[in-house]
């Protein structure tokens, strides 16, 4: 078993342990030194009544005569002593030079010691007590039997204790809770935090601390969409400026007589168009669809999708059935899966689509193909926006390197995982996965 | 004389109205260019064409507004096609819902928008719809389903949405322009071309079972659209127009 004391984790176990400990701590302190006090104070009132009282009662005794002593003895005891017409029992001879002698002791030997020479005795038992021996004037003994005993506690006082105690824990409970609180509600919205959709304010009410680090926060979020904005704004605004131009080199160029210059002015021009369209919509797709949800019967949209491609003569296929209505945006699951597709059809030349729900609910709709694949050190890389794998063909096809990562961020934005994978006997699988 | 079709360009660019003037012209059409709302007013006024392209982006009235004002007035069934440069669903969407016939996006082929030019004619002029949706009232109700015409797909009667491929939309809006009506397969074929026209190689009988799927019709006891034996299909139900859902 591990005895080692250990820091805990959490700022908020640390917080209470702190304020605890501190509490305690000052509460036993306090505590310690009322009790001192206390002692010390009812020790002196007791040592003052003790000496003018033991002198009072011997007085008394010795003046009596010897056979009314006895009916007087009840009237002198007192709680912590009393006195007996006897030797007393025999213990262990005390002297007052002892370190441990009782204070009792020299009280009593300031109050009678001078008129009665006495002895000490230590008697050991249960309770621990010691006597005092001495001669009253007419030659009989006399023995002072003391008990030192201080004034027992209350027996409220442990209840009353145990009342601060819970008090305290309260108390560091519910600072530490509102200390932590903001602190919880601020990794909350940070972990949610998706510039894309509706920026998620924090109260900026509250305690001077709290409410500046919402607002700090708050101005932050707005920051970040604005930087986003700006930047698509800056790529719709190049892209739009460019259309014209192209459009019109298009329209000169179909003016042209046909040979091989035309041919490839044509080429080019379509490589900037489709680099255009494709900077347009990763703009679009990090900033977010402003497209609504709606309830999707999959099985028909993937249908069309394939019927889409098939009637355009391209050997796309569907297999599996999820007789699944999802909640969905369309525009942006059907981009996905046709830069999907479409990366296969251009490198494979076919496309399959599997489609299947899974025991949890969830769908996985797979792309797959069979064409060169992606080495596994590239898988990551090649969702990033303008990377190209090495060695492929993607140049000379006029690829962008913006298709994956346009599929990646619309397939996080309707809440689903887009993984690619290379499949055995070669070939490419991109697994869109769709929550239920 | 034999008529020769007149399109009036709209377009804030000089060049390029003027090369697709130019263009449409080489290949036998008449045509006018005009630069913005203004002008094209102003030449409307005077002279009736056969169809209208008009860019989206304009300073000024733009596409969208001009679209929305001509079907607002006497020209609601002149055609018209969009240019838009933004490649955007929701422009396509809001420029369908103004009332355009078809949509090309720039940047263009010249030949691609005389195909598409070419289309509209025919499609408006060999059976004209008899529903003419509007952007409020671009819902088609029939039986248990509903197209909605923009964003050209089918809802059934919770409001799940049934996607629809191009060729099977066009199809669809074929029979529900023309309900109760006996469609031949030339007609069909011939109405049913649009951007596609020339890669479209499925017959139409295909088609029509893959609709019948989708809408879940037996296509033994078909409810929908039921084939006239030696002549063509006719779509069955009473097709109504009603608003759009909130």
């Amino acid at each position: 078993m591990n005895l080692s004391l250990r820091w805990p984790r959490t700022l908020a176990s640390r917080l209470s342990l702190i304020f605890l400990i501190g509490l305690i701590l000052a509460q036993a302190l306090s505590f310690g030194a009322q009790y001192y006090e206390r002692y010390e104070s009812a020790k002196n009132t007791m040592l003052g009544n003790l000496e003018t009282d033991v002198s009072t009662s011997i007085a008394i005794l010795d003046r009596l005569p010897a056979n009314e002593r006895p009916n007087w003895l009840q009237q002198l005891q007192r709680k912590n002593y009393g006195y007996l017409l006897n030797e007393g029992e025999k213990g262990t001879p005390m002297d007052m030079e002892m370190p441990d002698a009782p204070i009792a002791m020299a009280s009593i030997v300031d109050a009678v010691g001078k008129q009665y020479p006495m002895t000490f005795t230590d008697i050991p038992g249960p309770r621990k007590h010691f006597q005092a021996h001495l001669k009253l004037s007419d030659g009989n003994p006399l023995t002072i039997d003391v008990r030192p005993a201080m004034v027992p506690l209350s027996p409220w006082l442990p209840i009353v204790l145990i009342g601060q105690l819970a008090l305290m824990l309260a108390c560091s409970w519910l600072a530490v809770r509102i200390a932590i609180r903001p602190l919880t509600r601020l990794a909350e919205a940070v972990d949610t935090l998706d510039p894309n959709t509706h920026p998620v304010l924090l109260d900026e009410e509250g305690p001077t601390e709290v409410a500046h680090a919402a607002k700090a926060f708050n101005a932050m979020q707005a920051r970040i969409a604005a930087y986003l904005k700006e930047r698509m704004q800056l790529l719709a605004a190049i892209s739009h400026d460019l259309q014209t131009p192209i459009t019109r080199m298009k329209l000169r160029a179909e003016f042209m007589d046909d040979c091989v210059e035309k041919e490839k002015l044509w080429n080019d021009l379509g490589e900037m168009e489709h680099l255009v369209r494709e900077g347009v919509a990763y703009a679009r797709s990090v900033h977010g669809a402003t497209e609504e949800s709606r309830r999707t019967d999959l099985d028909s949209f993937l249908d069309s999708l394939v019927f889409d491609y098939q009637d355009v003569g391209k050997d796309v296929q569907l297999s599996g059935k999820s007789l699944t209505v999802i909640d969905t945006r369309p525009h942006a699951l059907r981009r996905v899966l046709v830069n999907l597709t479409d990366n296969a059809v251009k490198f494979a030349g076919a496309a399959e689509l599997l489609v299947e729900k899974k025991a949890d609910g969830s769908v996985s709709v797979k792309v797959m193909d069979r064409g060169p694949g992606i080495a596994e050190a590239e898988l990551a890389q090649v969702m990033e926006p303008f990377y190209r794998v090495e060695n492929s063909r993607n140049r000379s096809t006029g690829g962008t390197g913006l298709g994956l990562a346009i599929a990646q961020q619309l397939a996080l934005a309707i809440g689903g995982t887009l993984t690619l994978s290379n499949r055995e006997g070669g070939g490419l699988c991109a697994e869109l996965k769709l929550k239920p | 004389m034999e008529h020769v079709d007149h399109i009036l360009i709209v377009d804030d660019d000089r060049e390029i109205r003027e090369l697709v003037g130019n263009y449409l012209k080489k290949n036998g059409l008449r045509t006018t260019v005009v630069a913005d709302g203004r002008q094209m007013r102003t030449f409307l006024e005077s002279t009736p064409v056969d169809l209208i392209v008009m860019d989206i982006m304009m300073p000024g009235d733009d596409g969208l507004m001009l679209c929305r004002e001509l079907r607002a007035g006497k020209h609601k069934t002149t055609p018209i096609l969009m240019l838009t440069a933004r490649n955007d669903e929701t422009d396509r969407i809001i420029g369908l819902e103004m009332g355009a016939d078809d949509y090309l996006v720039k940047p263009f082929a010249a030949r691609e928008l005389l195909a598409r030019i070419n289309a509209v004619l025919r499609r408006t002029r060999m059976l004209p719809p008899n529903l003419v949706v509007t952007e409020t009232s671009r819902m088609l109700a029939f039986g248990r389903w509903k197209l909605d015409t923009s964003a050209r797909h089918l809802l059934d009667g919770d409001g799940t949405m049934v996607a629809l491929s191009g060729a099977e939309y066009r199809l669809l809006r074929v029979f529900l322009d023309h309900p109760q009506r006996v469609l031949n397969r030339d007609q069909l074929l011939n109405l049913t071309q649009g951007r596609d026209a020339d890669l479209f190689d499925r017959s139409v009988d295909l088609l029509v079972s893959r609709l019948r799927q989708r809408l879940l019709d037996d296509a033994r006891e078909p409810a929908y659209i039921k084939t006239v034996r030696s002549e063509g299909y006719v779509f069955s139900l009473p097709v109504e127009i009603v608003g759009a859902p909130a």
